[in-house]
């Protein structure tokens, strides 16, 4: 049993000399108990203290005030430290920084080394842990050869084999795609069901919560919410005040039940509810025939005459400005690490388009995308932007860079300046161009990308994760781009952080007429927000269509280990429950019209 | 580009090179130095030569990839071997043109330095193919553990190494990244005089050290909640054991030092 009474924690500012500067309350009277055997979410937004709060759990961060107890070894005490380090294990969010050897079995090996167990008993050790997480078979394998999945799998191995009675996972998943992330949760339910470990995981995404035995969310230091997970997810007021999106099955059913109670663990759940509700209705009103009639599945308009999207209508060039032609890329051809990641691939794409590129880790995404403004040049075939090859000697790469701008992951690798201000107008500067221009340019790009003036001056080291983002894009943004390509522009932000982005690339898109290309692994996004998406399957494009004709083909995407987005799972759902299907359907706002024109039930209205 | 650099990496393969101790195939490391060091005579090279490609052709790491480790060293071999051909005199001139003048001795100079250079380089570079960086801090630890005793931090300094190389590989995939995020921002980093260039590179190091900061510090955090203690007592998974076959190895390497002494002093 863990046991927090009033803990308060304080972090110290101190001046150059040492001196105390000011403190700043991260953790603020926090009351708890965490049960043997208890699976614990911990929910809030970037910045609310759960980090801290799951630190001072294995005492490598101790109370400023209050106690916290493990199995009543108090954490304020020295000698209990490495005691309590051992009954609570901590894995952490980035994979690759918490390995410290460069074999499996050694990493795993490390904690019962610290021990000092004998190695019959780490090799014992070891291996339980290992089988444990599924990853025995792999015991010898270098670290650096794991999926993300996998390497998070061998740290909680790590953890596990110190046999602790408590695991706490600090967003695990944060850095993982939707592969490593399965992986990792079904993992830790394993542990808590098959093991009985008590798990305490924290964590942003929601999805993972809700299988937890209790929520807990933390807003600003303190505890303001604490119940099972059905109760949490409805309390819309609490969700929406606390930055959290609640799991689509619960997102659904709050807006189409008008109030009533139930839990919906998966679609599945949801898809029985939604029949229920939908059948009294139905029934009652004598029109079960009529939904019967309308079992008759349509199929998708092509690209072509598309009036499925309900989006805005790409109408500026009838020509597309960048054109790939039969393009195939090879890492070290010619060597025994030849790879080829892109084959052959043939796509145009237009300004003012909003495309999204789908395909799991390997793909060949990032390698595509890095062909579209020559960081990579192909193999084979050629890419065009105006008509014209931007590999040959005699269009300018800075020209192409320009027009063609990127968005990395981790926006800190684009910057290259001491201040926000110096990092935007450091792209038009390369530029040659008068300073007036390249000054006016880098202060509206700002402006649009909603950056106030007084942040200007500052590091963009010390802006939050979102922030980064938006000043990686003005900075794009401030060379006057035809397109913005962005690889997965939304990892670890948190819900409302992910919403603006997305928002604001949209209206961009539209009123700048930009052309932008994401890339992502998440299938909602895509749904959300693309007019049009291209699917990757082993360097070969697969799909180039609609949303919604790409997503009627879920069996072949899943044999590729992608998803479809829970609206389109939901329609299938229940299209199989009698009602009529619904292929057009790939955005969450559409599907819930659609059940509540179904059940006649609105959002607030109470049946 | 960066990624190129393959010596220094462990070839993976199942030979009885790689089966040894390490501690076995550093003294043999260094005893092979030793012998290219003690005497230019063509005996002792021809035999050190063998001896070299008896052990690739055991080790199972195939000759080319050996090879591809000596390119990025390649220019500093062929320009000393030249220094010393053409600019080393002797007594009997064979070729003369303007200020460049050989004679047979600066030939054979060049031919045993370059030798010797590829030689060095191919031995030492066998090691690290054959031995995995845990098992060579290991076996630094081991063999400098009598140090230990005079309070020199000999386990610490084994650690700090093997995670340096283990982080070797993510920071150069990282540099990778950030010069192609940054190409991407219109840097042109192939543009420009020497100075121009590093001045250039110099954007480079920010996004590389804040993020070597915090890897670091994000590791120190983890090793921590494993119990980790500096100065504690660890014991290992893999604790060094030799066997008969590193006896054996140990008597070979006897041999071939008393060969090459007897050569030196004695033939």
């Amino acid at each position: 049993m863990i046991q927090i009474k009033q803990l308060i924690f304080k972090y110290i500012r101190r001046d150059i000399d040492g001196n105390e500067a000011g403190s700043e309350t991260v953790l603020d009277g926090i009351n708890l108990q965490i049960n043997e055997g208890e699976f614990v979410a911990i929910l809030g937004r970037n910045g609310s203290g759960k980090s801290t709060f799951a630190k001072q759990l294995n005492a490598i961060l101790r109370p400023s005030d209050g106690r916290v107890l493990v199995d009543g070894l108090d954490s304020n005490d020295d000698d209990n430290k490495y005691k309590i380090r051992r009954k609570a294990g901590m894995v952490f969010q980035n994979p690759d920084n918490q390995m410290v050897a460069s074999v499996v079995c050694e990493d795993v090996a490390f904690g019962p080394e610290n021990l000092g167990f004998k190695p019959d008993e780490i090799k014992d050790k070891v291996d339980n842990a290992l089988r444990a997480v599924h990853m025995w078979n792999q015991s010898d394998v270098a670290t650096g050869r794991l999926s993300g999945g996998q390497k998070q799998r061998v740290a909680i191995a790590g953890v596990l084999a110190m046999e602790p009675d408590y695991i706490i996972l600090d967003e695990p998943t944060a850095m993982l795609d939707p592969e490593g992330r399965k992986e990792v949760i079904e993992t830790v339910i394993r542990l808590n069901k098959e093991k009985n470990m008590t798990v305490v995981l924290i964590t942003h995404n929601i999805e993972e919560a809700i299988n937890a035995d209790r929520v807990i969310v933390i807003e600003n230091g303190r505890v303001c919410a604490d119940d099972k997970p059905d109760k949490i997810f409805m309390d819309k007021e609490l969700i929406d005040k606390n930055g959290i999106t609640v799991p689509f099955e619960y997102r659904v059913w709050r807006e189409i039940s008008g109030g009533r109670k139930a839990t919906v663990k998966n679609i599945e759940q949801l898809a029985d509810k939604i029949a229920d509700i939908a059948g009294d209705r139905v029934e009652h009103a004598g029109c079960r025939t009529e939904l019967a009639r309308h079992r008759v599945q349509t199929v998708a308009e092509p690209y072509s005459d598309n009036k499925c999207t309900g989006t805005h209508n790409i109408s500026v060039d009838d020509e597309p400005l960048l054109v790939l032609k039969d393009v195939s890329y090879v890492y070290n051809p010619n060597t025994a690490y030849e790879k080829t990641a892109v084959k052959d691939i043939s796509a145009a794409f237009k300004r003012g388009e909003f495309v999204g590129i789908a395909g799991h880790t390997g793909s060949g995404k990032s390698t595509l995308i890095q062909l579209f403004n020559g960081l990579l040049s192909p193999t084979n075939g050629c890419v065009m932007y105006e008509g014209k090859d931007i590999n040959s000697k005699e269009t300018s790469k800075k020209y192409v860079r320009s027009k063609i701008g990127m968005v990395f992951q981790y926006p800190e690798h684009q910057m290259v300046k001491d201040t926000v201000y110096g990092d935007v107008i450091f792209g038009p500067g390369n530029l040659n161009l008068d300073k007036a221009e390249c000054e006016k340019r880098a202060k509206a790009s700002l402006s649009m990308v909603g950056i106030p003036e007084e942040m200007w001056d500052k590091s963009p080291l010390q802006l939050s994760g979102g922030q980064k983002r938006r000043v990686a894009i003005a900075g794009v943004l401030a060379m006057k781009p035809d397109f913005i390509i962005l690889d997965e522009p939304a990892a670890g932000l948190d819900a409302e952080g992910k919403r603006e982005i997305f928002d604001w690339l949209r209206k961009t898109c539209v009123d700048d007429n930009i052309g932008i290309i994401l890339v992502s692994h998440s299938m909602e996004d895509i749904a959300e927000y693309t007019d049009r998406m291209i699917v990757l399957n082993d360097g070969g494009l697969i799909y180039d269509d609609i949303p919604a004709t790409v997503f009627s083909h879920s069996e072949e995407l899943r044999k590729m280990g992608l998803d479809v987005p829970c609206a389109v799972r939901l329609m299938n759902e229940l299209s199989l429950r009698g009602f009529p299907g619904c292929p057009d359907i790939v955005k969450e706002k559409d599907a819930i019209d659609k059940i509540r024109m179904w059940t006649g039930l609105g959002g607030n209205e109470n049946d | 580009m960066i990624r190129d650099i393959t010596i220094g990496q462990y070839y993976p393969a199942k030979s009885p090179v790689h089966r040894l101790d390490p501690r076995v195939k550093l003294l043999g490391t260094l005893v092979f130095v030793i012998s290219l060091f003690i005497e230019k005579n063509v005996l002792i090279y021809g035999i050190a030569t063998i001896v070299l490609i008896v052990l690739i052709a055991l080790s199972r790491v195939p000759f080319s990839y050996m090879l591809k480790g000596l390119k990025p060293i390649m220019f500093l071999l062929i320009f000393t071997c030249a220094m010393n051909l053409f600019f080393v005199r002797g007594e009997h001139l064979i070729w003369h043109w303007h200020f460049i003048s050989i004679y047979t001795e600066s030939v054979s100079r060049a031919l045993f330095l370059g030798v010797r250079l590829t030689e060095l380089i191919l031995g030492s570079a066998l090691m690290t193919y054959t031995t995995t960086p845990t098992e060579l801090t290991d076996g630094l630890e081991k063999a400098f553990s009598p140090l230990a005793k005079l309070h020199l931090p000999i386990h610490e300094v084994a650690l700090m190494m093997s995670i340096t190389l283990r982080f070797i590989p993510i920071l150069t995939e990282e540099l990778d990244r950030i010069m192609k995020a940054q190409s991407a921002r219109c840097v042109d980093f192939d543009e420009g005089g020497i100075i121009k260039r590093i001045k250039k590179m110099s954007t480079l190091l920010m996004p590389l050290f804040s993020s070597a900061l915090k890897r670091a510090g994000d590791l120190a955090l983890a090793m921590e909640a494993r119990c980790y203690q500096a100065g504690q007592a660890r014991t290992k998974l893999h604790p060094l054991k030799y066997r008969k076959s590193d006896m054996a190895a140990y008597c070979l390497i006897f041999v071939y030092l008393s060969v090459i002494i007897y050569i030196k002093y004695i033939y």
